[in-house]
């Protein structure tokens, strides 16, 4: 059985470059794009107005923006183009003041410092960029991912890095595109040029899992939220699902048609029972996972959908008379924005 | 002849008499001078501001001089005073017989003492800009490296004509300007500089240029990051005849990107020379889109070419023989038209050098359209982490049918 999701709200042309990630907490979507600003709309109204506009964020235009899931939002972070992160807080102005809260720079790391090698055994090596970056449950951790194949582990409140998990010889590691942290953090996920999938285990600090499957570019991993699945996509154009139990791959979920295009995004809903997923055709897809099977098709636009995410389950309607369901959002070249809710009742 | 130039001929408007020369003796007479009084010889010297990327290649003790000395301090000094010399009569030389000198012919008059033909290079290039001139002012050339054909003429000092578009002619070298009279446009409309000599030669040889869907035009190489002398002749080009539009087609990877900008705003090594941009030239691929359009649906049938899809019949299209000029247009299978065979992963370097591109725009607060363009194509590069030849739009080496297309929106829009 197929479900099906009405377009519920598009902010059009909501940066001046494509969007490239977006990020959730319970009130608020970021959305960062090739442009400097990062942008803030909310998402407890059913227009999405747009909350804060954070001015030269990242100077070259920024690739990846990231709440933690299943957190309280009140911590994100964002890469940018030129290799530096910047971990943004939430502040909360007082509830008489009336004021918005409003999100504030609370750190950065700048690109030299982000993809330092432990100890000084550089060798002339030049270290990679930075690329992907997760954020754990408690909003206490930040995993960043290099091109040289590394994964950092930082942090935020000690401000310094405390883990670094390396994939190759020294320096000879591929490209890590893709990193996830598992909502008891107990897990780091990474995603790579080659099609490797890694999985780390943060208290022994070592990796436990090697995982193929995927022989293409994996740009996308993600826990389930009750972190007995991992899901990871990419250039192969299909879905590979992993159990983290036993590290075995359980199967995937591949779209009938004779060539998928490239998944460049996946997030999983609040249950654990659907996948979202986006490509660069365009196209927007649920997938039921016990089922394996694809359960909605959008495709609102031919170009590249860089970035989907589920907005957390929200006790509240959006606006009178529009019934509470499951929602999700869609970005990438159109610049636009588009959020989707579950058609319910009949 | 006169009956040529009446219809398309521009000519090339002289460049003003220029300095050099006065100059250039005005050196020599104080070196005689100088030596006559049995006095040091200084001629004066300086070295060019260098870029970030050259700072380690240029020897610290060169470095903030503002001459050379004979008899210097060191052996190396009178050794580099005696090339200076050596270039400064060879370009006098040339100034009062009015021809022209190559950089590697003045390498060869003395290899011994030049040691390599870098040091001519950057000696020539320091030369020109002590003096405040351009390079060719000094009547010194680099041996031209860029190749150009189609249905126009070089019409050069002294009269004769040379045409660009002799069948079985493979492209004719870019002249050096001070050679040129003016140029005979014909009928062409447009210029498209291509980064490859290989994709130059291929289109030249099925005389793209003449059977072009977009009319004629005028195909261009530099063979890679392009020559000054090549740049003059483009900045010329779109100064004579200014709405002949200008397009370049190059490799989606950072090295397009930068050989693009290269001739649009020039060479920060050669940041001295003049006239040597051409800012109104458009990037006209290979772009992200030529990948992904190739990813989701077969390209080939968008104007009527032949494109089929594996394993059927070939069929039949009448496209195909009305526009029979076009020679070798043999029906082909079209089996794997996707981006996955024709791309590669960005390198580390790759990716480096993307950032540092994308450092160089956005350093400017200004931007064109040209440089949000560029912008765009390096972070999607980025994102995509991929890299993709001139070829991966190619038809099985036939690029007519994609560039027809590309070429008619372009000029109509």
């Amino acid at each position: 059985m197929s479900k099906q999701y009405l377009t519920a709200h598009t902010v059009d042309e909501a940066h001046p470059a494509e969007i490239f990630s977006l990020a959730l907490t319970p009130t608020s979507l970021l959305s960062a794009s090739g442009s400097s600003a990062l942008r803030v709309h909310s998402t407890t109204d059913a227009t999405f107005p747009l909350q804060q506009t954070i001015p030269n964020a990242h100077k070259l235009g920024c690739h990846h923006v990231v709440t933690a899931r299943g957190g309280l939002g009140n911590v994100a972070a964002s890469v940018g183009f030129g290799g530096e992160i910047k971990v943004w807080a939430l502040h909360k102005p007082e509830a008489a003041s009336g004021q918005q809260p409003e999100w504030q720079l609370r750190w950065e790391i700048p690109p030299s410092k982000a993809q330092a090698q432990n100890g000084n055994a550089n060798g002339g090596v030049i270290p990679g960029d930075v690329w992907a970056v997760a954020l754990s449950a408690d909003e206490n951790y930040l995993a960043c991912t290099t091109s040289d194949g590394r994964i950092h582990v930082w942090d935020i409140a000690a401000r310094e890095r405390i883990q670094t998990y390396e994939t190759g010889a020294r320096g000879g590691g591929s490209f890590a595109m893709a990193v996830d942290l598992s909502r008891d953090g107990r897990l780091t996920a990474s995603g790579h040029e080659n099609g490797a999938v890694y999985v780390f285990n943060n208290d022994a600090g070592r990796m436990v899992y090697s995982l193929s499957g995927l022989a293409k570019p994996v740009r996308t991993v993600a826990f389930s939220p009750g972190c007995k699945r991992l899901a990871a996509a990419g250039n192969a154009g299909v879905i590979a699902i992993y159990d983290m139990e036993h590290g075995e791959h359980v199967g995937n979920l591949v779209a009938p048609a004779a060539r998928a295009a490239w998944i460049t995004s996946l997030d999983w809903n609040d249950s654990g029972e659907y996948l979202l997923t986006g490509s660069l055709d365009g196209k927007v897809k649920v997938w039921d996972v016990a089922r394996g099977v694809c359960v909605a098709t959008h495709s609102e636009t031919d170009s590249a959908v860089w970035s989907v995410r589920w907005l957390p389950k929200s006790d509240r309607a959006l606006a009178p008379g529009v019934p509470r369901s499951e929602m999700f959002c869609a970005a990438g070249a159109s610049r636009s924005i588009t959020f989707y809710r579950e058609a319910t009742g009949s | 002849m006169s009956e040529d130039r009446c219809l398309g001929f521009v000519p090339i408007p002289s460049a003003p008499p220029s300095e050099a020369l006065a100059r250039i003796e005005q050196l020599l007479e104080s070196t005689l001078d100088a030596m006559a009084h049995g006095q040091e010889l200084v001629i004066p010297y300086r070295v060019r501001p260098q870029s970030r990327t050259s700072l380690v290649s240029s020897p610290s003790a060169t470095r903030g001089i503002d001459g050379l000395r004979f008899p210097g301090r060191t052996t190396l000094e009178a050794e580099r005073f005696e090339a200076l010399f050596c270039i400064i009569t060879m370009s006098h030389e040339a100034l009062l017989s009015g021809n022209l000198i190559t950089k590697r012919n003045i390498f060869y008059q003395n290899p011994d003492l030049f040691k390599s033909q870098s040091v001519v290079d950057d000696m020539v290039d320091n030369l020109a800009y002590t003096l405040g001139i351009g390079r060719e002012d000094l009547n010194i050339v680099a041996a031209a490296k860029g190749l150009v054909c189609g249905p126009f003429d070089l019409v050069l000092r002294g009269g004769s004509i040379k045409p660009c578009d002799t069948p079985g002619d493979s492209g004719l070298l870019v002249p050096p300007l001070a050679s040129l009279q003016g140029i005979n446009f014909r009928d062409t409309r447009w210029l498209l500089v291509i980064e490859k000599e290989a994709t130059f030669r291929t289109l030249a040889a099925s005389r793209y240029a003449v059977h072009s869907q977009a009319g004629p035009g005028i195909l261009l190489t530099a063979k890679g990051f392009p020559d000054l002398a090549t740049r003059r002749f483009l900045s010329v080009l779109a100064t004579i005849k200014p709405d002949l539009s200008m397009f370049a087609l190059v490799d989606f990877d950072p090295y397009g990107v930068a050989i693009l900008r290269t001739y649009t705003y020039g060479s920060q090594r050669l940041d001295h020379e003049e006239n040597s941009t051409v800012p109104q030239l458009r990037w006209l691929g290979i772009l992200s889109d030529d990948l992904l359009q190739n990813q989701s649906s077969h390209q080939g049938g968008s104007q009527g070419q032949s494109s089929h899809p594996s394993g059927q019949e070939p069929q039949f299209c009448p496209g195909d023989v009305l526009r029979s000029e076009r020679p070798a247009k043999k029906v082909k299978i079209n089996h794997s038209q996707n981006p996955c065979d024709s791309i590669l992963p960005l390198t580390q370097q790759d990716r480096k050098r993307a950032v540092g591109l994308l450092r160089d725009i956005t350093s400017n607060s200004e931007r064109t359209d040209d440089d949000v363009r560029q912008l765009g194509g390096l972070q999607q590069m980025l994102m995509l982490n991929v890299k993709a030849e001139i070829q991966a739009v190619d038809h099985y080496g036939d690029m007519a049918a994609w560039l027809d297309r590309k070429l008619t929106e372009h000029i109509k829009a």
